[in-house]
This record gives structure tokens, C-alpha cells and sequence, in this order.
């Protein structure tokens, strides 16, 4: 059976010119509502295109910093581009793989070791005169170099360093007539069984205190995963805190610890953390809250202190990550990418970037922009941003380890404290299982030549 | 002949499509499955490695197969029954009966992803709907999707929020029946049950094997409602095999390792079907 061209009539014709009308009305309704990419602002000048993955809030920060590189230069133009978190890393990768990535982009995944290993980013300390390589390594926080380095070389210069302390409600400590918030972490837990409440059906409604982040603890406890330049992975101390991070909520129930966990609106937005509406007396999360709760929950009273250190533990220890910036093989303007790191960085300027650092509640690369007025001022502001910058200079804080199977790493020592937290097997079981995966993993990388 | 060029011309987008971005990746993946290849370094071939580290030396494989397993062993015969249960509903002549069958006909064309955040405020255990009706009962709900021991378990049992769309088919299939073998049956005596039995079920073989087969297929592919929901935890219990090989591919940059796990998935999916349609002669009537 074909096409019968006799039996086209009119009718059928008009029917057929219905449909093409429909389909040009789609297509111009289509062409409409698309947005279009925003015009230059100065088209005359070389473009850096800059990809990052910051949106709503965030991104208004990040536009304002663009558009005062912008307005500092005569050469480049910075052209912004907000992608989508959750798919950032693949379009990157794609962009790079078909030649045409961006020239810098923004990133806080754990991406240096893998894609250094493969060859995608340039070293940024051989875009460097050696006396401003040398300077950054004197000057710089430890972490902040931490973050960016692998296998020695810098590849991701950090715009905003992100570590981890306690943020406490003063009112439910002295309501129930602790004095000060406590100097050990046996004390802290102690505290924590004051300030928990429960409802009839035993169920908790209020959590004083509850350890989590097995990355965070086992520094606390003096382990970590990457000690002497190799992993670390079942130790005594870090067995130890994995002990701890399980028996903290056997003693109230691994299931009823999950129930209100689960429970608990832990959305992306500022005001939906638990510690706002008062379901946790003492929290532990990263210092842009303190700018989040000065612009969300202004009345609230709170304190912040450092998750303190158990009997043969370390003070002023945790995990860190950050926000860095990388340029990657393939870019064309490597010397415009540089240009506006070092711009909001602040490697050449810190009394400039100090006021970016502000903006986002980040905390910055060195010492020297600490020490600038406007940071200081952001600091005289908001006293609870001190104890996030004491913690800086620590030593004991720790990044994911500096392994090209990073992700996978992270994703085994979550389940190890998946298993442990539980109760589904003991932390011992959870540690040797994550050892032996792990083993396995570099087996296998050795196998295939990686 | 012509005639047939013209159709293909009409075709030529779709065409040209499906060549590019389905046949041609599909034969690609066979040899990056004998590589090793991380998306941006050439891949470099390395024989059957992939092959033999997955059989050999990753528990995770495994258990992400025994999870599919286990979800297409309960949730495909589970979903025929309801379905099949709910249609038989559908088809009686009662007043408002469009009304119904539209009803059951919604959830199947809400967004997947939509449906899935849904249902995590349904099942949250402490201020989700589902436990505070348990509770109205006295029972105390689980931590549905938080627990390693309720989580596959759930989405097992959230699989039957899509079950409209198979009950269309059903519905369709039960008024292809003949009314007439139900008079000669009635007037042979038989009753509801027995009519059923020796003549519902049977004319509906060809509908259930279909159902069947897109079940089985369906099910070796699930991915979406656990990406959203639990993203293969607690505990690995909801790992499946499309989510793992997804992770390897994207998370690990391990294209080759992944495209290898993918034509395991398509050899066990393609004998799995051959060995429903080897037996489908045995209990699937076509009246002839």
C-alpha cells in the first residue's frame, strides 16, 4: 500500500496545510520563549569564558565579582556561565574531550587528582613567576595549597576554603544550666544527652548533639586517611572514631536517631537548616552559615566553637574542602583565565579580593587577606566567624586524600560509616571492608596500567 | 520503488538519528568494552580484562545484579497481578466507570522524577502521610527508604503507582473477548470463577506475555526512581545494576568498564526474554 496521490483532495490538502501552520506556530512560539544568550557588555575585548555551578544566590555574588574584574580591564572580557551542578562535571569533560572547554571554571568537586592524572588541567604554578610561586607556598594556608595540589603541582587555586565547626543555641544550653560550651568532645556529648528531648512515643523531637562524617572525625580522634604521603585507612584512631560516630546513636537507637534524621527538611535552601527551626541544639556545618543566618535568621542567637577534641585527640582538626578554580588543557585565553583568578583570588591584590571573600562568607587563601580592613571588618561584624578562621592555620585539618580514585574513596568511606552508624555490622567489619576495597581498587588500577 | 525513496526522505531525520546516536555508539561500546577508557584519553585496549575484573573481582557487580534480580523477580509478577487485578475492576458496567479508569491512568503519565519526590515525603517516617495513617492503626511505620532492610521492599511497592499504563492494555485486551464464548460457556453451565479460569485468563495470555516481556526489559533498566530516592544506599540494598554501571561510567570515569557491564546487562536481558519467548508456546493462546 503507497501513497495514492489521486486521492489527495482538497480536503486533504486543507488538513495538510492545518498541520504545517500548527508546526510553523510551535516553531516561532518555540524560537520565542527560548531565552537567548545575554549580548557582551564589552565586545571589543578577548572573552574568557568562565563556567561555574553557583545558582540563585550564589550566583548574584558570583556575577557582581565577574562584573568588577570587568570593570578593572581593558583587555578581557569575563563571560559567565551558570551549569547545572549535578551534570557540571560531565559537560566539562564533554567541552574538553571535544575541544572547545571553557577557559576557567569554578569547581568544589573532588576533580584534581583524576583529571590532572589525565592530563586535562594546566599546573597553574607554571603560569607563575617562580617569586609568586614561591610567596603563595609561604603565604597561603596549608589547606588552601592542600586542595589545589597533586602530585606537586598546583592545579586548583582555592577562592574560598570551607572547614567545620559547632554552631550552638546558647538558650537550650542554659535552659538546661550548662554554663560554657564544653572543652572536651566526652563533655560535648554529655550535653548532648541534657539538651535531647523525646516525645511521648519516645520518638526525638530535638537532637542536642549528634556526630556525624567520618572524614570529619577520625582527624578529631588523630587518624585521617592520608598520612606520610599514602593512605591510612584501618588504623587504631581511626577505628576509634568510627566507634564513637556508632555508638553515639546506639545509645539512643540506630533507628530512631535515622527516623529523625529523615524527617528533618534539608533542602537546599539557607532557612531549611534544621539548626534554624531549633531541631538541633549544637550543629556542626561550614562557616557560609554564618552569613546565611545574618541574612535569613537575623534574631537568632547562637555561638560557633570548634568541635572539641576527645582524651587523645587533636584540637582544631576536621575535614576542609573548597571552592577552586581551574583552567583546563585546551583553553584558549590561559592568560585571561589567570588574570581573573588572580583577581578574585587576591594572589596580587588581598585588600581588593578581601571584599569578594565577604560577599560569599568564604574563608580566604592566606593569612594576608585575613589581615586586610575589610575583612577585618567582616570579621569585628560577625564574632562567630573567628573561630572558623582560628581553625584555618591548623594543621590537623584535612582534605579528601590527594588519590586519582578520589570519588570512589569518598564513596567507600561513606559506607563504611554507612555500615558502622547502623548497626548493620561492627566498626571494625566497616573498616576492614572499606580497606580491602580500597585495596582492591588500587589492584586493579595497577592491572590496567592506570 | 519511487515510492519507497520518498518515505525513506520522510523518515531521514529519525533516520539518520538513530544511526548516528543508537546503532553506531551501540557497536562503539562493544570495543570500549575490551578497553580501558576514561572519555577524555583514547581508549586503549586491554582484552578481556573488564570482563574478567567484573566476574572476578567486584562485589559490587554482583550485588548490584542480585538487586535487579531480586526487584524484577517480585515487582514484574506483582505488577501483572494488579493490573491485570484492576482491570478486570475496570471492566465492569458500572456508572462513572471512565471516571475510575482515568483515575488509574494519571499516575502513569506523572513525570517519573516528579513521583519519586513525591513519594519520599510520603514514606518520610516521622512527618510522612504513610506512617501517620500506620499510625492511626498503632502501627509504627518503618524508615521505608532509609532502612537497608525496607528500602528495596518500597520500591518494590511504589512500582505499582505506574501500573495504568499496563492496565490499558489489559482493559483493551478484555474487550477483544468474544462475548460469545462467555454465552456458550454460561449455557454450558460454567460459572464466574470457572469462566474466568478456562476463558478470561486464557485469551489474556497474549496481553500478559507482553506485559511480561516490557517488564522484564523494564526492570533490568530501572534507574530513575532509585538515582532520585536513595541513590543505590542505604547500604548498597537499592544498588542497581543500570545505577552502578551509570556511577562507573560518570562518577569513576570508567567508560570501558562500564560499556563492558552494559552488554552484560544486554546478553542477560536478551536470554532472559528468549527463554520467556521459548516457553510461551506452552501457556500463551492466540484462540487460533
Amino acid at each position: 500500500m503507497g501513497i495514492d496521490r489521486s486521492s489527495f483532495g482538497k480536503r486533504q490538502l486543507r488538513r495538510l496545510a492545518f498541520l504545517a501552520n500548527v508546526v510553523v506556530a510551535c516553531v516561532l512560539l518555540a524560537w520565542v520563549a527560548v531565552p537567548r544568550a545575554e549580548p557582551r557588555v564589552f565586545p571589543e575585548r578577548i572573552p574568557v569564558r568562565f563556567w561555574h555551578m553557583w545558582s540563585g544566590e550564589w550566583k548574584i555574588v558570583i556575577d557582581k565579582i565577574v562584573m568588577r574584574f570587568n570593570a578593572s580591564q581593558n583587555r578581557y572580557e569575563v563571560v559567565a556561565l551558570s551549569v547545572p551542578g549535578g551534570s557540571a562535571d560531565q559537560k566539562f569533560l564533554m567541552a574538553v574531550t571535544g575541544g572547545d572547554p571553557p577557559d576557567v571554571m569554578a569547581q568544589w568537586n573532588q576533580v584534581i587528582p583524576a583529571w590532572a592524572e589525565s592530563g586535562l588541567l594546566v599546573p597553574l604554578d607554571t603560569l607563575m613567576q617562580p617569586a609568586e610561586w614561591a610567596e603563595l607556598q609561604r603565604s597561603a594556608y596549608p589547606v588552601a595549597l592542600k586542595i589545589g595540589s597533586y602530585a606537586g603541582h598546583l592545579y586548583g587555586l582555592t577562592t574560598g576554603i570551607n572547614v567545620f565547626a559547632c554552631y550552638y543555641r546558647p538558650e537550650h544550653l542554659e535552659a538546661v544550666g550548662a554554663q560554657a560550651f564544653p572543652d572536651s568532645l566526652e563533655g560535648l556529648m554529655a550535653l548532648a544527652d541534657r539538651l535531647t528531648r523525646f516525645d511521648d512515643a519516645h520518638r526525638i523531637t530535638r537532637m542536642g548533639f549528634m556526630p556525624a562524617g567520618f572524614n570529619m572525625y577520625a582527624p578529631i580522634f588523630g587518624g585521617g586517611f592520608f598520612m606520610d604521603g599514602r593512605l591510612s585507612l584501618n588504623t587504631p584512631r581511626n577505628l576509634r572514631a568510627l566507634t564513637f560516630l556508632s555508638e553515639s546513636r546506639q545509645k539512643y537507637g540506630f533507628e530512631n536517631v535515622l527516623k529523625f534524621e529523615s524527617s528533618l527538611n534539608t533542602g537546599g535552601f539557607a532557612t531549611e537548616w534544621p539548626f534554624i527551626s531549633g531541631q538541633y541544639s549544637v550543629a556542626v556545618d561550614g562557616q557560609w552559615r554564618v552569613e546565611q543566618l545574618a541574612k535569613y535568621a537575623p534574631e537568632l542567637r547562637y555561638q560557633t566553637a570548634p568541635i572539641p577534641a576527645p582524651q587523645g585527640g587533636k584540637p582544631l582538626a576536621g575535614f576542609s574542602n573548597g571552592n577552586f578554580m581551574i583552567i583546563p588543557k585546551g583553553a584558549r585565553q590561559v592568560a585571561g583565565a589567570y588574570e581573573f583568578i588572580k583577581f578574585w583570588s587576591g594572589v596580587d591584590n588581598p585588600e581588593r579580593a578581601a571584599e569578594f571573600y565577604t560577599w560569599g562568607g568564604w574563608l580566604p587563601l592566606s593569612p594576608r587577606i585575613t589581615m586586610t580592613a575589610p575583612y577585618q571588618a567582616y570579621v569585628r561584624k560577625y564574632p562567630q566567624f573567628e573561630t572558623f578562621l582560628n581553625m584555618l592555620s591548623s594543621e590537623n585539618i584535612q582534605p579528601t586524600p590527594p588519590v586519582p580514585f578520589q570519588v570512589l574513596l569518598t564513596d567507600r568511606i561513606i559506607r563504611a560509616e554507612e555500615g558502622a552508624i547502623r548497626g548493620s555490622g561492627s566498626p571494625l567489619q566497616a573498616i576492614s571492608t572499606l580497606e580491602a576495597d580500597v585495596a582492591r581498587e588500587i589492584a586493579r588500577r595497577k592491572r590496567f596500567g592506570l | 520503488m519511487k515510492r519507497s525513496y520518498l518515505g525513506y526522505w520522510f523518515i531521514s531525520p529519525w533516520l539518520v538519528g538513530f544511526l548516528a546516536l543508537t546503532v553506531l555508539p551501540f557497536f562503539i561500546s562493544i570495543y570500549l568494552s575490551f578497553c580501558r577508557y576514561d572519555v577524555v584519553s583514547p581508549p586503549v585496549f586491554i582484552g578481556v580484562q573488564n570482563y574478567a575484573e567484573l566476574f572476578s573481582n567486584d562485589p559490587l557487580f554482583w550485588k548490584s545484579l542480585q538487586n535487579t534480580l531480586l526487584y524484577a523477580v517480585f515487582a514484574v509478577p506483582l505488577g501483572i497481578a494488579t493490573a491485570f487485578g484492576l482491570a478486570l475492576l475496570l471492566n465492569l458496567e458500572l456508572r462513572g466507570m471512565s471516571v475510575y479508569r482515568t483515575l488509574f491512568f494519571l499516575p502513569h503519565i506523572v513525570p517519573t522524577v516528579a513521583t519519586s519526590v513525591v513519594f519520599m515525603w510520603i514514606l518520610n517516617p516521622q512527618i510522612g502521610l504513610m506512617n501517620s495513617v500506620l499510625g492511626l492503626v498503632g502501627v509504627a511505620g518503618p524508615a521505608w527508604l532509609s532502612d537497608p532492610r525496607w528500602a528495596m521492599r518500597t520500591l518494590i511497592l511504589m512500582s505499582l503507582w505506574g501500573v495504568g499504563g499496563s492496565v490499558i492494555t489489559y482493559l483493551a485486551g478484555l474487550k477483544d473477548i468474544p462475548i460469545s464464548l462467555y454465552e456458550a460457556a454460561r449455557s454450558d453451565g460454567a460459572g464466574a470463577f470457572a469462566r474466568a479460569l478456562h476463558i478470561t485468563l486464557p485469551m489474556m495470555t497474549p496481553v500478559i506475555f507482553f506485559n511480561l516481556i516490557m517488564g522484564i526489559i523494564g526492570a533490568f533498566q530501572y534507574f530513575t526512581q532509585a538515582y532520585i530516592m536513595t541513590q543505590g544506599g542505604p547500604q548498597d540494598s537499592t544498588l542497581f545494576y543500570a545505577l552502578y554501571l551509570f556511577y562507573r561510567s560518570w562518577r569513576y570515569l570508567d567508560m570501558g568498564y562500564a560499556s563492558a557491564m552494559a552488554w552484560i546487562l544486554f546478553v542477560v536481558v536478551t536470554l532472559t526474554t528468549l527463554v520467556v519467548f521459548k516457553t510461551h508456546r506452552k501457556w500463551v493462546h492466540y484462540g487460533d
